[in-house]
């Protein structure tokens, strides 16, 4: 039998400090960066506006691209490569470029191509995708992809409050409003362009990295019946946690493989979601670990659940009693 | 023994079935075949890729209220939705959608459409179809100076002066080839093109209170008398110009009462750089509508080479139309689509209920699309584009392609992952994840589920997913083989212990999946759909599947083998 981390004893919950230190850090970069730079680089589904995918015969300068749209009247669109040297992707998502389009959906796309035809002439490219959104539908779209996000974390709390009790639930989504929390900083660090199709992939780590919570959660739920308020909650989490090491890391090591796969070799259109994932697995991870644990512990310190399961003293270290 | 024969059953039949809905089956459909699309048979797999991987063409419809407020909109909009419906079953798409979403939007998907301008044009335009009578009495000559004057007063030229102002003088010099160009067929007319300014004004502008009419008048300079009555020629650089003019309120309350001002549909070249558009001056009231029009078809043009369109009125509309022509013989009508001039010929005799188009240019595509929105109808509202996916057919392949690299590459991953660790069970594993693969697919295909692009990477993702519930059972059993239990127990209470996690699990997902499904659109709508459905099939590979197969080992060692996990 091929094992690994079996029967570990790491006290993961000593580290809740440092962990706690680190993460607030990367949140408090993604945040400082959107101070500096602004907000998330939203795709033309949020913004509205027009998106061309070209294809050209040889691969052009992007300069020359901008230079050719900039004279046909589109100085705010943005030019960049996706993918091969040759496949081009223009986003004219500015406020001009938007208003243009009340008239019609195609219209900046039209001019797009006039101003490449002009420049590059007819044959040299061709149009291999073209996606205009006008500003309403936008509008629409970052209202339902907030109440689903929403109404995804509810759902979740709702069902782990009757699965489990109320304070796994409250710790669960406290560890998911952290695990949005460090995506977005992610996101924002690494110009990712949140599409719908990252939006999904946000709600799909956010399922995921609930999943991780569930299953040490679980763990929880069943040693401490099994110890009967012998142990103090903390030992019980930790000993939760390293029982569920193995499973931990071999999910997280064939779902990291999928998601390499997509990341390398599924091409440019679900790239953005592919890193996501990647992230997800150790945010998941991490998490799980040291957000819910630590939140969990702590709601126990407030609110003992019954003076027989309590823990008559807190324990030297307690997350609750080092952070007074 | 029993229980085991009803487990395999069980999980035969449901392999039968999946086999059978993803079987290849014979579909009439309408396949393109050359240039025209033709109902045939085809034989492939029942499953349906979204437009990010067929190829095709995604718009939003919403009523275009900018020319004027709809009362009834939910009311008009049924009627668009009516009309948008019939023009598309004509046109000629394998399963397209048509649907109203919300009371103001009409979503119409239309896969494997190459031309996108042409699809937009179909389903966007008004097609209201009007007979025009042309101008004969030179009202616009008589307005050109108190336009002039106006546009002079407001300055509005000067504003247009940084754009195509630089085109006024070359537009004044461009009179003579163009003169010439069209003097052969005008002779009969008093004006020509480059003798306008002068003979046909002065008259004009002595009865006129107005200051007189030059050549250079910022309105006069841009239109040059054409061929026929009520018709002119405007250079292309300056239409937008005019356009803008036109659409002011201000200016339109100066035109000849009782006319109309409306461009033609195609422009016409004399010589390079030299393009021209037609403007036409009409009798505001239309001898006749297209409400009257029972059908259209296009035909060639036997006498000048090309295509025309041929339609047919019902009996009021002949009689209407065989009155109106009757009082109009030897003048022009212009036939009129959604406020273009398509053509406007001599009318010879009296005509009833069957009449031609005879179309400018343009091939045999054009006469056809033009029959075929006359034949749906007009649409009752006019309509505008608010949301264009457009996605070519070879990006799709691409993309399919891709996905199915990474599709190999991930299977091969986890499977490598699995056998290495779990050995045995691991190649359990295997195969209950290459039946989740066949149950999410076929179930996929039963619903009539839309795979997409999000839709594939959830399916690649969700692999990695799947073994999730294997894992938590292999880990269990691993640890009750610890507590020196037997084999066949500690299968038993893995599989019991590892329960309440993997349903807690796959809920929490499901429950992500279904709001995600809810508020939704196209592709994420896709990914929502397979991470439902795969959560689902994974629950019952692992829990059922796997524990079967574990069921037959046992039966086929009598459980007195070490497992080997």
């Amino acid at each position: 039998m091929l094992r690994i981390f079996h029967n570990t004893r790491y006290d993961f919950i000593k580290w809740w400090k440092v962990a706690a230190i680190a993460t607030a850090a990367f949140i408090a970069i993604g945040l400082a960066s959107f101070a500096w730079t602004g907000g998330l680089n939203k795709s033309i589904e949020f913004t509205g506006g027009t998106q061309v995918q070209l294809a050209f015969r040889q691969a052009p300068d992007a300069g020359a691209i901008r230079d050719a749209l900039q004279k046909g009247g589109l100085p705010g669109a943005e030019v960049q490569r996706f993918g091969a040297a040759t496949d081009f992707v223009v986003r004219a998502q500015d406020e001009a470029a938007v208003a243009q389009q009340g008239a019609g959906g195609s219209a900046v796309a039209d001019k797009v191509r006039q101003a490449l035809d002009g420049a590059f002439g007819r044959d040299a490219y061709t149009v291999t995708g073209t996606a205009a959104v006008s500003a309403r539908v936008g509008d629409e779209l970052t209202r339902n992809a907030i109440i689903a996000m929403a109404l995804g974390s509810l759902a979740i709390l709702a069902y782990l409050a009757f699965r489990f009790e109320w304070r796994f639930g409250v710790a669960a989504v406290v560890a998911t409003f952290h695990d949005i929390l460090v995506t977005m900083a992610f996101i924002k660090l690494m110009h990712l362009e949140v599409s719908l199709t990252v939006v999904a992939a946000i709600l799909t780590l956010l399922g995921y990295s609930m999943n991780d919570t569930i299953i040490i959660f679980d763990r929880v739920r069943e040693n401490l019946k099994g110890a009967a308020g012998r142990t103090s909650l903390r030992d019980v989490l930790n000993k939760s946690i390293n029982d569920t090491l193995p499973r931990s890391i071999m999910t997280h090591a064939t779902t990291l493989a999928a998601s390499l796969a997509l990341l390398l070799f599924a091409g440019e259109v679900i790239r953005p979601f592919a890193w996501v994932m990647v992230f997800g697995i150790f945010v998941a991870t991490f998490s799980s670990i040291y957000v819910a644990g630590p939140i969990l512990l702590w709601i126990e310190l407030k609110f003992p659940r019954t003076a027989a399961a309590a823990p008559r003293t807190a324990p030297a270290g307690t997350p609750a009693r080092a952070a007074r | 023994m029993n229980s085991l024969r009803s487990r395999l059953l069980l999980i035969g039949a449901a392999l039968a079935a999946s086999v059978f809905a993803l079987f290849p089956r014979s579909a009439v459909e309408r396949v393109k075949r050359g240039d025209d699309f033709v109902l045939d048979t085809v034989r492939r797999v029942p499953l349906k890729y979204g437009l990010d991987l067929s190829g095709g063409m995604h718009l939003a419809l919403e009523i275009d209220e900018s020319k004027g407020a709809v009362a009834d909109k939910k009311e008009a909009l049924d009627r668009a939705l009516k009309t948008v419906r019939n023009r598309i079953d004509q046109f000629g798409v394998a399963e397209p959608v048509v649907q109203r979403v919300g009371d103001d939007r009409i979503i119409v998907e239309l896969p494997g459409i190459d031309d996108q301008q042409r699809a937009q044009d179909v389903v966007q335009q008004s097609a209201f179809l009007q007979f025009q009578i042309t101008d004969e009495s030179n009202a616009l000559d008589r307005a050109l100076p108190r336009l002039d004057a106006a546009i002079r007063a407001r300055r509005l030229d000067v504003a247009s002066a940084a754009g195509p102002g630089a085109t006024a003088q070359p537009a004044a010099k461009a009179a003579s080839p163009l003169g010439n160009l069209l003097t052969a067929d005008t002779t009969r007319k008093a004006d020509s093109a480059a003798a306008k300014g002068d003979s046909g004004k002065a008259a004009v502008a002595a009865t006129d209170s107005a200051p007189k009419a030059d050549a250079n008048g910022p309105f006069t300079k841009l239109v040059q008398k054409g061929q026929i009555p009520g018709q002119y020629l405007v250079k292309e650089t300056d239409v937008p110009t005019l356009q803008r003019w036109l659409g002011d309120t201000a200016l339109t309350a100066l035109l000849p009462p009782g006319k109309v001002v409306r461009f033609g549909a195609d422009t016409l070249s004399a010589g390079p750089g030299q393009v021209y558009r037609y403007l036409y001056v009409l009798d505001a009231r239309p001898i006749i509508t297209g409400e009257y029009l029972t059908d259209a078809r296009p035909n060639n043009n036997p006498l000048e080479g090309g295509y025309v369109v041929e339609f047919e009125l019902n009996a009021e509309g002949g009689r209407r139309f065989r009155s109106e022509t009757g009082k109009h013989i030897r003048d022009n009508m212009a036939v009129v689509l959604d406020d273009r001039v398509i053509t406007a010929p001599t009318i010879n005799s009296a005509i009833g209920r069957n009449g031609q188009i005879t179309l400018g240019g343009g091939g045999l595509q054009q006469a056809q699309d033009l029959a075929l929105v006359l034949k749906a109808g007009a649409l009752p509202v006019p309509l505008k584009v608010a949301e264009i996916r457009s996605i070519g057919a070879s990006l799709g392949q691409d993309s399919i392609g891709k996905g199915i690299v990474a599709f190999v590459i991930a299977i091969g991953l986890v499977v490598a992952i699995m056998v290495g660790y779990y050995r045995f069970s691991g190649m359990l594993a295997v195969a209950s994840l290459t039946l989740y693969l066949v149950f999410t697919l076929a179930c996929l295909a039963a619903f009539g589920a839309t795979l997409t692009l999000p839709g594939l990477a959830g399916l690649v993702l969700g692999v990695g997913i799947a073994v999730d519930a294997n894992v938590l059972i292999f880990e269990r059993i691993r640890e009750e083989l610890d507590q020196a239990r037997s084999v066949r127990l500690a299968i038993d209470e893995g599989f019991k212990h590892a329960m309440s996690a993997i349903v807690d699990t796959s809920v929490a997902t499901i429950l992500s999946g279904a709001v995600l499904y809810q508020y939704g659109t196209g592709p994420v709508r896709g990914f929502a759909v397979t991470l439902v459905v795969g959560v689902a099939c994974s629950l019952f590979t692992a829990i059922f599947v796997t524990r079967t197969l574990y069921l037959l080992w046992l039966d086929r060692t009598g459980g007195t083998k070490p497992l080997s996990i």
